[in-house]
């Protein structure tokens, strides 16, 4: 026997006569009036209970709020996949003034030391988060050079610093003192990247060149292959291959072995604008993630072993940054302009499916560059808009909700008001 | 906690006014459970923090006499469509309200009658139509309209459900309140073929 059915058919219905909203109306009109007065004939008034008498400075009424949390618990629950909560807001962000807002750059760069160096106009910048002190490396004298490219060496204790006029510096920065000046590149260096002891740059001039830094001559090879720019370089975890991005819309893999001949692994082609955000994926062997330009705007997931893509997204937006999440399996991009969407925005997509879990962003103008701190739990987004902000959105596997809820904005830190050492 | 004579079988304004605010904690726990508004996991934050605030103040009100009916409504999260309404009608004594004089009825007998109802409440889910999609819910007092609105209420619309099945729970009474319990929900989709 079928209960629901017996009881329904016996309860007496509201037979349904009209299904005009006109009936509704006036049908709700009828209960409003016949509900205005109580069965004792005394007339009363509704009011809907909204929240604490404590809720002072929020606006944000604590029932409303918590209401709102167990809900997207619950939506949570409900969904198939498993969502999870990015954080609102930036844990932090700093001034950045004098960024320059040239795409080709990438600026900035966090070592295992948890110093973040960020080079903003002509100034080259430390910062430590462990006790968020600054500390101004370097400054460049004369108006037409700038660094382009910073990058620390895997065990920090190097930072290698490309201009604008094509110079390499190296600096060791616990003594703050430039070591090495590396030759070679005739135009702005775009790109830097570290396996070990080589430092591979990637010039205007359209070559990479790879440096020995150990070495009295250090230069190991140069491979003259891209047609334009190299603004996109990334050394495998392993350091056996290197990925290249170029300007002319090409990417390019080489094997560590095979550099001196200029003969690369595989040649390419599918973006259609400026190859510059590249990354290679942590727990998958010889998986790359490339990200393209304004024209272009597709990240694409590459198996480096065949050189075949494996999977394909349109963001629509300018790519500048792409970071793995070490933590959960998925992957980050960073924006810039579009005419659709996406504009200045970071978007976390989940990795294999590569749909997208969330996105994040309140810069008021384009993302340069973006970096994941040592711990992989923080990624900060460089933006034109003369900021940094630092996003906790990698967070660890166990992470609970409370982990990942709205973020309090903790304060300005100038990098202008800063203290030499 | 309310005090209530040490003869167990008097019952005066104040202390049916706490069994009447306690037994819609319960009541509201019990359906916000019961038809699985919310996950288990969250469910001790909800009584927690929610409804502790909302029964003092119904409290006031049943001691006032001013509480006329106490509406537990549950939505549709994402189109806030009133799927079901629990409703509590209260009757109050006004000669007790008026003149503070005191009533006669055991703790146990009313006791039993608050266990049915809440029976009748967990037993609902036989009936009443699946909440498939996520829910919200919304509680509403109705009162005389001398009484100032306080400062975590709003005035609200009834929030009606359009032509509602209902049915009919047991009531309980202190002799003081009475209290009847009716729940009406949206037809199910396919019963209308």
């Amino acid at each position: 026997m079928d209960l629901d059915k017996a009881h329904t058919l016996l309860t007496s219905k509201t037979p349904q006569f009209n299904t005009s909203s006109n009936f509704n109306q006036a049908y709700r009109q009828k209960l409003i009036e016949n509900l205005s007065l109580d069965s004792q004939g005394r007339p009363f008034k509704i009011m809907v209970f909204r929240g604490s008498p404590k809720s002072s400075r929020k606006s944000i009424r604590f029932v409303d709020e918590l209401r709102q949390e167990v809900a997207a618990i619950f939506e949570k629950d409900c969904k198939q996949t498993p969502y999870r909560c990015i954080p609102k807001g930036e844990k932090r962000v700093l001034d950045a003034p004098r960024l320059r807002n040239d795409y080709y750059s990438n600026i900035m760069s966090w070592g295992m030391n948890n110093m973040l160096a960020v080079a903003l106009g002509h100034e080259l910048y430390l910062w430590n988060s462990e006790d968020q002190a600054v500390h101004k490396l370097l400054q460049v004298r004369g108006g037409n050079d700038w660094p382009t490219s910073v990058t620390w060496s895997e065990d920090a204790r190097t930072l290698a610093v490309g201009y604008m006029c094509s110079n390499l510096q190296l600096w060791d920065v616990e003594s703050s003192k430039l070591i090495r000046s590396l030759q070679g590149h005739s135009g702005r260096i775009a790109s830097t990247a570290w396996n070990g002891h080589i430092l591979t740059s990637g010039s205007r001039d359209k070559s990479i060149i790879n440096h020995d830094v150990r070495a009295a001559n250090s230069l190991a090879s140069c491979i003259k292959r891209h047609a334009d720019e190299v603004c996109g370089l990334k050394w495998s975890t392993e350091g056996n291959r290197l990925a290249s991005g170029g300007n002319e819309n090409l990417l390019y893999i080489w094997e560590a072995s095979k550099m001196s001949s200029s003969k690369f692994l595989h040649r390419l082609s599918d973006h259609c604008a400026a190859v510059k955000a590249l990354a290679w994926c942590p727990y998958q062997n010889n998986v790359l993630a490339s990200g393209g330009g304004l024209s272009d705007g597709c990240i694409k997931i590459w198996n480096t072993e065949k050189g075949i893509c494996i999977n394909n997204i349109e963001t629509k937006a300018q790519i500048c940054g792409l970071e793995w999440n070490r933590h959960h399996k998925e992957i980050l991009s960073g924006h810039g302009y579009s005419i659709r969407e996406n504009q200045n925005k970071l978007c976390l997509w989940r990795y294999p499916s590569m749909t997208k879990v969330g996105e994040l962003g309140n810069h008021k103008s384009r993302i340069i560059n973006l970096c994941q701190s040592p711990d992989g739990i923080t990624v900060i987004s460089a933006g034109a808009d003369e900021t940094l902000r630092f996003w906790d959105v990698f967070g660890p596997p166990t992470a609970g909700a409370g982990n990942s809820m709205v973020s309090d904005l903790q304060g300005l830190l100038s990098f202008r008001t800063s203290l030499l050492r | 906690m309310a005090s209530r004579t040490v003869a167990k079988d008097i019952i005066t304004l104040r202390g049916s006014a706490a069994i009447v605010s306690e037994f819609f904690g319960y009541a509201a726990n019990s359906i916000l459970y019961n038809r699985g508004v919310y996950p288990e996991e969250s469910f001790a934050k909800v009584k927690k923090y929610g409804l502790p605030m909302l029964l003092t103040q119904d409290e006031e009100w049943l001691e006032a006499g001013k509480l006329q009916r106490v509406v537990m409504v549950i939505m549709s999260k994402a189109t806030k469509e009133v799927l079901e309404r629990w409703n509590f009608s209260i009757e109050t004594d006004s000669d007790v309200v008026e003149k503070g004089v005191s009533r006669e009825k055991s703790d146990r007998e009313i006791m039993r009658e608050i266990q049915a109802i809440m029976r009748q409440i967990a037993s609902s889910i036989t009936y009443l139509p699946c909440l498939d999609e996520p829910c919200v819910f919304d509680v509403l007092a109705y009162t005389d309209t001398d009484v100032p609105v306080p400062f975590t209420w709003i005035e609200s619309d009834p929030k009606l459900i359009a032509n509602p099945q209902m049915v009919k729970l047991h009531s309980f009474d202190t002799k003081i309140h009475k209290v009847d319990t009716l729940v009406s929900y949206k037809n199910d989709e396919w019963d209308e073929q």
